[in-house]
């Protein structure tokens, strides 16, 4: 990807590779009940379930990777009267939003994310559409950044 | 009625009209449920449905009169307008004018018999939040429009109660022929009626009739829809409003809509197929707070986002004009997307363009349905890049400029990545630059 915004572009913690990769195993728990069940019970002919193992093994793995990859691939950057997020993998995007459209600015964090010290950013505007949110930053960074866009949009928000 | 300091209460005769309301549907269940058990048609048995039926509209009768006697609304001290209602939940409502979107007045046909109105008014926010007042006069109706509109531009509301709107400058109406032709001849119809041609041809040919089922359907689904909307949009009007353009349409219930100019966001020219030798267009508007996500199918509930069902282009530019005085769609210089783009998209790749001028930003696309949109760069929310698998092996990228909630989506699609990059930090300059109005 080219970069035609020079600046001193911020990547996330890689805390969120390890939260999405938690998700990631929570969802392959039923499958592997599933698999092993069919297995332990004879109900399927005998290759349906070691090939629905490697299957499944293999997407996992292939998953595991592009997690580290997609969130080494987050990155934001705070310009005079804008806010810059890019991220993806397969299917890139890079969302520009002026702080004079910023309706509100959310801080959240899942149970997991809040094991693990780590929460995301969303910025709304008017538009369901926008989109731009920045997961996996440490509390106190995902703290100064919201302030620092919340009193970016104050300024230059006419009250609409 | 609003002669007086309030509070008011809706017209008196509206527990009959809510009564009236519900009588096709206990004819309907008496007509289904009388033979179920065993009763045989005659003269006595007519009489006692007509008992029936009567009793049951009288219930309805008094429940809504109990009803009638809870309902009252006023404006209060702070310039807000009150609605307390309710009997065994009491509900009290308070509507902030200054949020009032449209306030519209309905008639439905049986409302109508009785020469009686409804009040609907749209407050911007989410969920529950149009209040609906049944029913008034016709004149009590449009005064307490007025008043409502009056005070929710802030004017101070002397001499409302002497204001009757006088019918205003039409800008466009609808003549019923180019209706029906029109929805006639929309892709989505005109495609499926093809297919009932040919599922009949061939059930017929084949002698396999198991088809006709399936024709019904294909047939029978458009049909319908293109009667419904028919009805709905019969004798559209456009006129001159003093705050917008003012919508009037409906055949068995007549609905007034107000597009209130202030608050369009963005704009959307459709060209289906079959209207372009006729050159006939539909338009759709993005008004903030008022569209849902759910609206871009275009569907036929669109009615709240939609400006016209069917105009020439020369009157829907007019109308467009009024809406958004600045913007000269003509006039518009067209970036096209690169000849590699027909691998990403076969059909459309010919049309997808994008431009711009000073304030505004135009994105176009569609080749069977043709969709031209438009947005004031002023009411962008933010600017998106975004390049798929195949997109980035063609080494394309689409651009897109965020709107509020609604069916109109500006996306300028497989344009040259690089230069699609360039164009989304220019306009996201421009977006920046521009103080949202």
């Amino acid at each position: 990807m080219t970069q035609p915004a020079e600046g001193n572009w911020q990547s996330v913690s890689s805390k969120l590779a390890l939260a999405r990769r938690i998700t990631l195993l929570f969802a392959f728990v039923p499958v592997v009940v599933v698999v092993g069940i069919l297995w332990w019970w004879d109900a399927v002919p005998d290759f349906v379930a070691p090939t629905g193992a490697v299957i499944a093994l293999i997407t996992g793995i292939w998953a595991w990777w592009i997690i580290g990859r997609r969130v080494r691939s987050f990155g934001y950057l705070e310009r005079s009267e804008d806010l810059l997020v890019r991220s993806g993998i397969l299917f890139q995007r890079l969302v520009i939003v002026p702080y004079g459209r910023m309706q509100l600015v959310d801080v959240t964090a899942g149970p997991i994310d809040r094991a693990l010290g780590i929460t995301s950013v969303q910025l709304h505007t008017a538009a369901a559409t926008t989109d731009a949110v920045i997961p996996g930053l440490t509390p106190d960074i995902a703290a100064q950044v919201r302030d620092r866009l919340a009193l970016a949009g104050e300024s230059r928000n006419p009250g609409v | 009625m609003l002669n007086e300091d309030g509070p008011w209460r809706v017209n008196p005769i509206s527990p009959l009209v809510h009564a009236a309301r519900t009588v096709p549907a206990w004819v309907a269940l008496v007509f289904v449920a009388a033979p179920a058990v065993g009763f045989v048609w005659g003269l006595l048995t007519i009489l006692l449905s007509v008992f029936v039926i009567a009793t049951l509209a009288g219930l309805v009768a008094l429940f809504q009169f109990v009803n009638w006697q809870r309902l009252t609304f006023w404006f209060d001290d702070q310039g807000d307008f009150r609605v307390d209602s309710g009997v065994l939940t009491r509900q009290q409502r308070r509507v902030q004018l200054s949020r009032v979107q449209a306030v519209d007045v309905v008639q439905p046909l049986v409302a109508r018999l009785f020469s009686m109105a409804e009040i609907t008014i749209e407050v911007a926010g989410t969920g529950e939040s149009r209040v609906r007042l049944s029913y008034l006069t016709r004149d009590e109706a449009h005064l307490l429009r007025e008043a409502i509109l009056t005070r929710a531009r802030g004017a101070t509301p002397e001499g409302t109660a002497s204001v009757v709107p006088e019918e205003t400058t039409v800008l466009a109406r609808v003549p019923w022929p180019t209706l029906a032709m029109s929805l006639l001849l929309r892709t989505s119809t005109a495609g499926l009626l093809l297919l009932t041609v040919v599922i009949l041809a061939f059930a017929i040919r084949r002698e396999g009739w198991s088809g006709l089922g399936l024709a019904l359907i294909t047939g029978g689904v458009p049909i319908l829809t293109v009667f419904a909307e028919f009805i709905r949009y019969y004798g559209f009007t456009v006129s001159e409003a003093e705050d917008g353009l003012r919508l009037r349409f409906g055949l068995l219930k007549t609905e007034n809509r107000t597009i209130p100019a202030g608050r369009v966001q963005a704009i959307e020219i459709v060209e289906p197929l079959l209207w372009r030798r006729k050159d006939w267009v539909r338009v759709r508007v993005n008004i903030a707070g008022v569209g849902k996500a759910s609206d871009s199918s275009s569907g036929s509930n669109g009615g709240e986002t939609l400006l016209t069902p069917v105009a020439t282009r020369a009157e829907a530019l007019v109308l467009i004009a009024y809406l958004m005085p600045t913007l000269h769609v003509e006039a518009l210089d067209w970036h096209s997307a690169p000849h590699r783009a027909w691998r990403r998209s076969p059909v459309q790749f010919t049309m997808l363009a994008i431009g711009w001028t000073d304030s505004f930003f135009a994105a176009r696309r569609g080749r069977v349905t043709r969709r031209t949109a438009l947005i004031p760069i002023s009411r962008a929310q933010s600017v998106r890049w975004t390049q798929g698998l195949w997109e980035r092996a063609l080494n394309l990228a689409s651009v897109h400029l965020d709107s509020t909630p609604g069916p109109v989506r500006i996306s300028g699609l497989h344009l040259d990545a690089a230069y699609a990059k360039t164009v989304v930090f220019e306009q996201a300059e421009r977006c920046a630059a521009q103080v949202q109005s």
